[in-house]
């Protein structure tokens, strides 16, 4: 076994422990987020390194070591670099537990990263609830009554979640008697067709396993959590929540169903179309909820529910999809780097804007144009990129994804999540609206620190560049799919 | 009458039943914890039972329940000193009056 | 025939263990209700020739979780407010019922592979092996150590003063 690739996660764990260490004896505390970030800087620079390579899994092929794994790798170290940039100003009020924040953030990316190479059932698992352990405390890290109630109901409903997954996987495990992906496809593949049709445990053990990720990933119905979590938790981890967690719940969800679950065509056919009425259902019902909202990270939330719908309009096609076809892969991949950028970017600036405002209300954000033109020229970016509108990243990936899911055969859910950008247009220039055209409260400018300032400039680089020239991104995400061509 | 696989997944179903039954309807957050611990141990039944019918020579079922069992442990941790947490900190909210199904 | 006996016996209070979890107004109650459950599944375990995995879970959750459970009870004094039900009972108690009907007929109706081979007995020496020897769960047992930092991470941080 070559545990050269497994660095980059070794990487984080030595950085997570160091600074939980240096916690206890330096009075510098601003320390700590350097530290944290220069481990992330080593652990994408090695990520980087093994792009393109060819490696075999390691750990009894347990982890894969594949395009796919490392897009995902990448994406997770980048959007934990932004959370940490954006969080030290927000951390540094803290008079305790500093070291433990970072760390923590540390051992969530390491879960996430793991989520989105294991190949094994019980390894996936795992994953997921180092991923979610490590949230549930960083929800309730405020220690303030919404804080701390976000925190619990995260935490009820995520086990509850997690049972179920559990169940799901436990009947593909009876029924298959295999753990690992490729063992379990080979299974299903094995059975003569008659055999499968009279299984109903196997398609229950699926049904609950989109059941368990769906809670992830906040589609509707499974998104109940999302709007109280969002409000409770330290922005940062808002952030973070609504970006990473759902990016990994995206990669378990790639991997697994097309690993196991891929072929015969009528089973991917089936839960394609799961994944296509979830979609349909979670863009209609975050958009409406999200209309009348006042406060913008409830707002977020069910936007970001209704972003989740766009993202499984992909899983649908690729359902659909014969196996030479990864469009709707390739399209999950970009719509999700793409998003990462645009929510990291809007929830950036809104860091920026509540520290002087102590508010979360959209209209305290009134004639924010005049007081902080810059965060307000970004903050409209990454809201016009949420709607889908050129030249911002939204656009292509919106335009990427639907064109897969009409070239197999799903316009009409292309119809229906065309109608609903049209109708999240409503909510999210609203808030562009006030503000600009709003009348400012008081004259003062709204001061941001330079680590704030430089998250923000990259997200919205990031936003512009895969929205003017996609050429490149679109590539790497192709590459990253191709692991799903046979 | 003999004793095989069936018999100890139907058991297990309804174990998991009474868990989720108690999740939605109570409002009392460690009797949610609770119930969760039944869910998981009634899942834990179920994987055991297909590792002893399924695959006896390889134990992989029971390898899987060794690992819950270790989640199990850890989530009650964590809930639990939430629910100290919010005990400590704030006498206005009620751990009894939590609604988790609210909008 | 003495596996018959035991496994009827041990589902009958294994069953009424769990709904006196549900059922029973008085928290305390509750939770040695669930403790017998939990004892109940280790007996269900030595039934299924799991002998490590019933030692595992006496220890874990009836020593620790129960232990952690009660401790909670106590310093809320959650035993005073009860158990109440919300207002989802009955909407609760259909989804349950549902769900448990879906569910049995589900694992009725599927042609499980089972095999007749004997079960492995003793289990401890090849769990050991499957954990960490060659062809094994390592890595899973490598995520459940950072697992763990994480959770103790997190319950400290939590559960102390602000």
């Amino acid at each position: 076994m070559n545990l050269a690739l497994f660095i980059p996660e070794i990487t984080l764990l030595v950085i997570a422990a160091i600074v939980i260490l240096l916690d206890l004896f330096i009075e510098q505390k601003r320390w700590l987020a350097q530290v944290s970030i220069s481990g992330l800087v080593i652990a994408g620079g090695v990520t980087i390194a093994m792009w393109g390579g060819s490696y075999p899994a390691i750990f009894n092929n347990m982890l894969a070591v594949d395009n796919f794994a490392i897009f995902f790798k990448m994406l997770f170290l980048g959007i934990a670099f932004l959370v940490i940039l954006s969080s030290t100003d927000y951390v540094s009020k803290f008079s305790k537990f500093q070291g433990e924040y970072y760390a923590l953030v540390l051992l969530a990316t390491l879960g996430m990263m793991l989520m989105a190479a294991t190949t094994n059932l019980i390894a996936i698992y795992i994953a997921l609830e180092l991923t979610s352990i490590s949230l549930y405390a960083l929800v309730g890290f405020l220690k303030d009554k919404k804080s701390t109630e976000a925190s619990l109901k995260y935490l009820l409903l995520g086990a509850v979640a997690s049972a179920v997954l559990l169940y799901g996987m436990a009947l593909i495990f009876g029924f298959t008697g295999k753990t690992q992906l490729g063992e379990i496809a080979q299974v299903i593949q094995s059975l003569p067709p008659m055999t499968l049709l009279a299984s109903p445990g196997l398609l229950l053990g699926i049904v609950l396993l989109v059941a368990g990720f769906g809670f992830k990933i906040a589609a509707v119905p499974f998104q109940m959590w999302v709007p109280d979590v969002y409000e409770g938790a330290p922005t940062p981890i808002t952030a973070y929540l609504s970006v990473a967690s759902k990016a990994a719940g995206f990669a378990v969800i790639l991997r697994v169903f097309f690993s196991a679950f891929g072929l015969p065509v009528w089973l991917s056919l089936n839960w394609g179309l799961i994944f296509a009425a979830l979609a349909a259902i979670s863009m209609t019902v975050g958009n409406i909820i999200a209309i009348p909202q006042a406060n913008i990270k409830r707002m977020l939330g069910y936007s970001s529910i209704a972003q989740a719908g766009y993202l499984m309009v992909g899983l649908a096609a690729m359902g659909m999809a014969s196996a030479e076809n990864i469009l709707g892969q390739s399209g999950v991949l970009f719509f999700l780097a793409s998003y990462a950028f645009t929510n990291m970017g809007a929830f950036i600036a809104i860091i920026a804007i509540s520290n002087k405002l102590n508010s979360d209300l959209i209209e305290d954000y009134s004639g924010m144009g005049k007081r902080a033109p810059l965060l307000a020229l970004a903050l409209t970016l990454c809201l016009i990129s949420l709607i889908g509108m050129p030249p911002a990243a939204g656009f292509m990936a919106k335009f990427y994804i639907f064109n897969a899911a009409i070239q197999n055969g799903l316009l009409w859910l292309v119809i229906i999540a065309v109608i609903n950008s049209v109708v999240s247009a409503y909510y999210y220039l609203r808030v562009v609206k006030v503000m600009w055209l709003g009348e400012a409260a008081s004259a003062e400018k709204v001061p941001s620190s330079g680590a704030l300032r430089l998250a923000l400039l990259l997200c919205c680089i990031g936003v512009l560049l895969l929205g003017v020239i996609p050429g490149y991104a679109i590539r790497l995400a192709q590459l990253a799919a191709n692991i799903f061509a046979y | 009458m003999v004793i095989g696989l069936q018999h100890y997944l139907i058991l297990s179903a309804i174990l998991f039943s009474i868990g989720l039954y108690g999740v939605l309807a109570k409002r009392n957050a460690v009797i949610i914890l609770m119930c969760i611990e039944l869910m998981l141990n009634a899942v834990n039944i179920t994987l055991v039972a297909f590792s002893r019918y399924v695959v006896p020579a390889m134990l992989t079922g029971q390898v899987f329940a060794i690992f819950v069992i270790v989640v199990a442990a850890a989530e009650a941790a964590v809930g639990l000193a939430i629910i100290l947490a919010i005990y400590r900190g704030f006498e206005d909210i009620d751990v009894s009056k939590i609604d988790l199904l609210k909008w | 025939m003495g596996m018959v006996v035991s496994f009827w016996i041990l589902a009958a209070v294994g069953i009424i263990a769990a709904l006196g979890v549900v059922l029973l107004r008085n928290v305390f109650r509750a939770a040695l209700s669930l403790i017998l459950c939990f004892l109940i599944v280790a007996g269900l375990y030595v039934t299924l020739s799991a002998d490590f995995l019933a030692a595992v879970q006496i220890l874990v959750y009836v020593g620790a979780i129960s232990v952690l459970i009660i401790l909670a009870i106590m310093m809320t004094r959650e035993v005073a407010q009860g158990s109440p039900n919300s207002r989802f009972q009955i909407p609760a108690f259909i989804v349950a019922i549902l769900f448990l009907e879906v569910l049995v007929l589900t694992l009725i109706n599927t042609p499980w592979p089972v095999s007749s081979m004997p079960p492995t007995a003793p289990t401890t020496a090849a769990l050991a092996n499957s954990l960490f020897g060659e062809g094994g769960y390592l890595l899973s047992v490598e995520i459940a150590a950072v697992l763990l930092l994480s959770a103790i991470l997190g319950a400290v941080v939590l559960a102390r003063e602000k």
